[in-house]
């Protein structure tokens, strides 16, 4: 009888196969919403002129650089029973979780897009409008020329959110249900328990499924890229 | 359906470009908009086709106030005109996906949506009138390639095909021609005869008195951001009323600055 290289906590792989699951549902669900938030407005930073433009940009580029933890906190306590939104019930569940790490995710998204919808020149937006387009044609027009850029724009936030550890530790509780399935446990919040408990080995299992979905939706990026400098010499 | 700009004034950055200009097209007519460089042509195209609103002076199509309108009934005579820039201006998708782009954006959502499964399942679908401006200007074998890849002179033929693709009233050329080879000129000023023998007008703006003289019914003559005089071009070029356009066409004119900055016209120096 072979022993196995790693014995997981109570749950084994099903232990495993859910903080893969909350690690994902948590992050493209974050990621998602920060898309769907992030584009139109760095479409109209973008294109439109408006006093303190300047000030905006650099107020969502320092966003790239805030402490995690700093975010995990200001969350918990907005959603904690005596916060503002405690009436609502999320702290400590996976959907704080997703306010934080869309919190974290946004500026990233925000100032990647801002910068690829920005080196779309006006003349194909002047193209578009020419041809009949209304302002939501023109802005089509643009994320469609941008996409590329906007594709970064999605996996630079993706990396910020997967890889995140502080807030949704705070937010979260890093909780597991007692038949040893993840309720807030995700992979990066797994490693830090089995690193304080010493059990560095399975962290080393959990270290590397994480580098393999991260390679995996970054591959599927890069082929989407690359997908896209074939058409241009096509 | 005569388009129509009437003592129409615009400036940028408190530079006056165009003072109290009127110029008008009426079907089957060619108006060539002539002057040097940085005169204020691009700016009476950019005002014709409704991208800004003049700051005096009105831009009518018959007797309506197209800025008098809301923006969706200004949108409804917006897709009856068509313009060509200077610069190509494609986007980053197949000629026919450039040549058919107005064509979609005049069709519903839920239609877009099906022609998009359409074109996704058995290739693109194309129109008689997206192949015929095609074979204008002799691009059908460039159909599936992408648009970027394209030549300078390949590109301005497809941005004049994807205008003319839309089958409008009226269309503004500015400089159509400017990335042309001779051959390619003539075959574009032959569609732009052909387009105008349909019953469209068009407004060609071009500092080439050669080309507005082969192209136009009439000429207008701009100048300092106003409209020195306008004729035949038979007239203009060789019997010019205003002593600015006769130099002008004795090539003692030239110009300096771009359009939106500080322009003056100044007196070509004598040759040594």
């Amino acid at each position: 009888m072979v022993a196995p290289l790693v014995q997981f906590a109570d749950g084994g792989w099903t232990y495993v196969i859910s903080i893969i699951v909350v690690s994902l549902k948590v992050s493209l669900t974050a990621v998602g919403l920060s898309t769907l938030f992030s584009l139109p407005v760095a479409l109209l930073i973008a294109f439109t002129d408006f006093p303190g433009k300047r000030t905006v940009t650099a107020i969502i580029n320092t966003g790239m650089g805030f402490p995690s933890v700093v975010v995990g906190l200001v969350v918990l306590m907005a959603l904690s029973n005596s916060g503002p939104f405690g009436e609502l019930g999320l702290a400590f569940t996976p959907e704080a979780m997703i306010v934080s790490q869309f919190i974290l995710a946004t500026p990233v998204l925000m100032s990647v897009s801002l910068s690829a919808v920005e080196a779309v020149g006006k003349p194909v937006r002047d193209a578009a409008y020419a041809m009949g387009g209304t302002p939501v044609d023109v802005g089509l027009v643009v994320i469609k020329e941008a996409r590329y850029g906007i594709i970064t724009a999605i996996l630079a936030g993706f990396g910020r959110a997967i890889s995140e550890v502080g807030s949704i530790l705070i937010v979260g509780g890093n909780i597991v249900f007692s038949g040893g399935e993840s309720y807030t446990r995700t992979l990066t919040t797994a490693i830090t328990v089995e690193a304080r408990q010493g059990r560095y080995e399975i962290g080393l299992v959990l270290g590397v499924i994480l580098l393999a979905l991260v390679f995996v939706v970054n591959g599927l990026g890069s082929w989407i890229r690359s997908k896209g400098r074939g058409e241009r010499s096509a | 359906m005569t388009l129509s700009a009437t003592d129409v004034s615009v400036g940028f950055d408190g530079q006056q470009v165009l003072q109290s200009v009127s110029v008008d097209v009426e079907p089957g007519e060619v108006l060539t908009v002539v002057g040097p460089s940085g005169t204020g042509k691009t700016t009476l195209l950019r005002l014709l086709a409704l991208f800004r609103r003049p700051e005096s002076g009105t831009i009518t199509w018959n007797d309506t106030d197209l800025w008098a309108l809301s923006d969706e009934e200004r949108l409804r005579f917006r897709r009856r005109l068509s313009m060509v820039f200077q610069e190509p201006s494609l986007f980053n998708a197949p000629v026919h996906r450039n040549v058919t782009y107005g064509m979609r954006v005049r069709r519903s959502w839920s239609e877009r949506l099906a022609t998009g499964l359409r074109e996704f399942v058995g290739g693109p679908s194309l129109s008689d009138r997206v192949e015929t401006a095609l074979e204008v200007v002799g691009l059908t074998d460039k159909l599936d390639q992408n648009a970027l890849s394209l030549s300078g002179g390949e590109a301005q033929r497809v941005a004049f095909a994807r205008a003319l693709a839309l089958d409008p009233d009226v269309m503004l050329l500015d400089e159509p021609t400017s990335n042309l080879d001779p051959r390619n000129t003539a075959v574009l000023e032959e569609a732009i005869h052909s387009a105008r023998d349909r019953g469209v007008g068009v407004i060609v703006a071009s500092h080439d008195m050669h080309q507005a003289e082969r192209l136009s019914d009439r000429v207008a003559f701009i100048l300092d951001g106003e409209v020195v005089e306008t004729g035949p071009p038979g007239r203009i070029f060789e019997s010019p009323r205003d002593p600015r356009t006769a130099r002008f066409v004795d090539g003692e004119l030239m110009y300096e600055g771009d359009e939106e900055g500080g322009i003056q016209a100044t007196e070509r120096s004598p040759s040594p």
